[in-house]
């Protein structure tokens, strides 16, 4: 079934089990929900908008085959044919082998990222039913490890990465240090609680643990265009992996904390990092796990530099980034989320030679690294096949850099660079755009 | 009771078990509760509506069709057929008095979406993908439609087909709530949540952006 088997004693199938996934799907089932599941008419043209089905072309990687799982288990509890004659409708009882099929359809090989969506004649939202899957296996403790581990660290530390407050303040405050020194301005600030600013900048965890040097980019831009921001003790992970876990709870938990930020800060504006999915997160889904509705706007850091470009409060020299520069478009920022222009906009004042990959922006194919892929090396093999495609649109384009603005795409599109041994460098947007900052 | 009559009264009972059946099914679904969304819009909902029923079935609006545009007209066409031969079921009492035109009209549009249809069995046998992906409903769905397209065309060319077509009717509109092709009750629902939750997002259907270039 997967490239490890899941062998685990929490991977066996109770009735118990059975039952309380089958209870998931059915508080789920919503008006969107059962209009996917029942519209599909297995055309099959979805199946070369799955980067899995493009780079290994076979008919489990096409996504109807893989909703279609899910639809047979909601055809056996729904339709009246599925109870009565399962075999003409292709129903099928929650068992020990649907569960690992359900296990290899919705985490193994599907990163959510919509691609298939948008290709659906028909609107089959395959993103809901792999995230209703997800969410009945995430119930029944059938979250591959290393996502489970993720949320569950998220949800006891406050970040998915255990770092601790004094570790968050330490790395704060060397970057200042070392920022201050590099400007040759004991000024620039990276500030914390600070109350009343307009923006509440979040971070992820990997940059405070391991890239802090983006923190410093972050401040750069911030310093240069003159904001008045902060970031908070109380909340500051731009991350949200119950979004992959499909635990509406977690997520709902998760997303609470910067709600609490922006209220402790009193900030007017909560801005996310360079992260896909933390920006789909907050932006498109925590209001609807709340329930109710922020008093603030959200909006991604790539929206913001892009304001600021087009505001005067930023100004760039494009000589800086002279090498021929591609873009990488988040699934979560741009198909999922609009952010098509913006990106566009920043890297053609921020570099001199930017050439776009094919197909690009809503049609990009996806890096392979969402979904919280990252999280679950069970199934990393599967992961970097599928990736064959979106080696070949970053080699066709004879670019120097691939510069992309999310986390995991970055950290994906490194392991595709080595894997595939593409001659480029991986970077974030917001690395090229403050490298050309012209300070003033 | 003759043969048309009796035929017909099949056709009236397949019509009022499609009819009830896709009520029920209707029913179902408004029960489900509504996800509203409560994220602040970065689109038109509107314009995503319109677009996804309008422009974005184009064939040449998704990679999907652009790629399979074959597949996509052969089903485009076939649809055409069903819905010309709904007329022809619902016209029937009064074929006689249609004109020439109309009738040579809907032959030649049932006669190609006949065909279409057959093809539409033999593909799912044909492609790889496809036989993995069908279900033995999705065989009878696609056969009993074509055949109900097929003896819209007869009925046109040859009336005294009438009796078989309103057999293969009833029998069709009958099936329609229990199996795939009650995918023309769904269809309206799932486009609607696409272009309402996509245009919401700014995603489809949008004038060109402030950043746009």
């Amino acid at each position: 079934m997967t490239d490890e088997k899941f062998t685990a004693e929490r991977f066996k199938l109770t009735d118990e089990k059975a039952a309380l996934a089958l209870d998931v799907l059915r508080q789920r089932l919503n008006r969107q929900l059962e209009a996917s599941l029942e519209v599909c008419v297995r055309c099959g043209v979805c199946a070369e908008s799955c980067h899995y089905y493009v780079s290994d072309p076979k008919p489990e990687h096409v996504p109807a085959y893989r909703a279609e799982q899910v639809r047979k288990v909601y055809r056996r509890l729904f339709d009246p044919l599925g109870r009565r004659s399962p075999g003409w409708v292709g129903a099928a009882e929650l068992d020990q082998e649907m569960v690992e099929k359900l296990i290899y359809a919705a985490f193994g090989t599907c990163t959510m990222c919509g691609r298939c969506v948008i290709n659906c004649p028909m609107g089959v939202d395959t993103r809901h039913i792999v995230r209703t899957a997800r969410a009945m296996l995430t119930a029944i403790d059938m979250t591959p490890e290393g996502l489970k581990a993720t949320v569950d660290v998220h949800l006891e530390a406050g970040n998915n990465m255990g770092v601790t407050e004094e570790d968050f303040i330490d790395t704060l405050e060397w970057m200042e240090e070392e920022l201050q020194d590099e400007l040759e301005n004991p000024n620039i600030k990276i500030p914390v609680n600070k109350k009343g600013a307009r923006v509440l900048y979040t971070l992820n965890p990997r940059e405070v643990k391991y890239f802090p040097y983006l923190i410093q980019t972050a401040a750069k831009i911030f310093n240069a265009a003159g904001e008045d921001w902060t970031l908070s003790t109380v909340g500051w992970d731009v991350t949200n992996y119950g979004l992959f876990s499909g635990d509406d709870n977690a997520a709902r938990t998760i997303a609470s904390n910067l709600e609490r930020a922006m209220a402790d800060t009193g900030a007017q504006v909560l801005v996310m990092a360079e992260c896909g999915h933390g920006y789909r997160s907050q932006r498109w889904e925590a209001e609807n796990w709340l329930g109710h509705r922020y008093p603030f706007p959200v909006t991604s850091f790539v929206e913001l530099q892009a304001q600021y470009l087009k505001e005067g409060r930023l100004k760039l020299d494009p000589a800086v980034n002279d090498k021929r520069v591609t873009y990488h478009d988040p699934c979560n920022q741009a198909r999922n989320g609009g952010i098509v222009d913006e990106p566009r906009y920043i890297l053609r004042r921020a570099v001199m030679d930017f050439v776009e990959m094919e197909p690009h922006g809503v049609e990009n194919y996806c890096c392979g690294g969402g979904g919280g892929m990252l999280a679950m090396s069970e199934f990393a093999p599967a992961r970097l096949a599928a990736a064959k495609v979106k080696a070949d649109q970053i080699a066709a384009t004879g670019a120097e850099i691939v510069a992309t603005s999310c986390h995991n795409c970055l950290d994906q599109l490194d392991e595709i660079r080595r894997h595939y041994k593409l001659p480029v460098k991986i970077k974030n947007l917001s690395e090229l755009v403050a490298a050309a900052i012209v300070w003033e | 009771m003759n043969k048309l009559t009796l035929t017909r009264l099949v056709a009236i009972l397949g019509l009022v078990v499609c009819v009830a059946g896709i009520a029920f099914r209707l029913e179902e679904i408004m029960r489900r509760p509504y996800r509203k969304d409560l994220s602040r819009p970065r689109g038109d909902a509107r314009r995503g509506l319109l677009y996804a029923f309008t422009l974005g079935l184009a064939p040449w609006e998704k990679e999907s069709t652009r790629l399979h545009w074959l597949a996509y007209l052969r089903g485009i066409v076939f649809h055409v057929g069903i819905f010309v031969a709904l007329l022809v079921f619902f016209a029937s009492p009064w074929l006689a008095a249609l004109p020439l035109v109309v009738v040579m009209a809907g032959t030649a549009i049932t006669a190609v979406g006949a065909v279409a249809g057959f093809a539409g069995i033999w593909l799912r046998r044909a492609e790889e993908n496809l036989r993995a992906l069908s279900l033995p409903d999705d065989y009878l769905s696609v056969l009993v439609t074509s055949l109900f397209v097929t003896l819209a065309f007869a009925v046109l060319v040859w009336p005294a087909s009438l009796p078989l077509f309103y057999l293969v009717s009833g029998v069709m509109l009958a099936y329609i709530p229990f199996s795939k092709i009650r995918h023309c009750v769904y269809f309206f629902y799932s486009r609607f949540f696409f272009g309402q939750g996509f245009g919401h997002r700014g995603v489809i259907g949008q004038p060109p952006g402030e950043y746009a270039e």
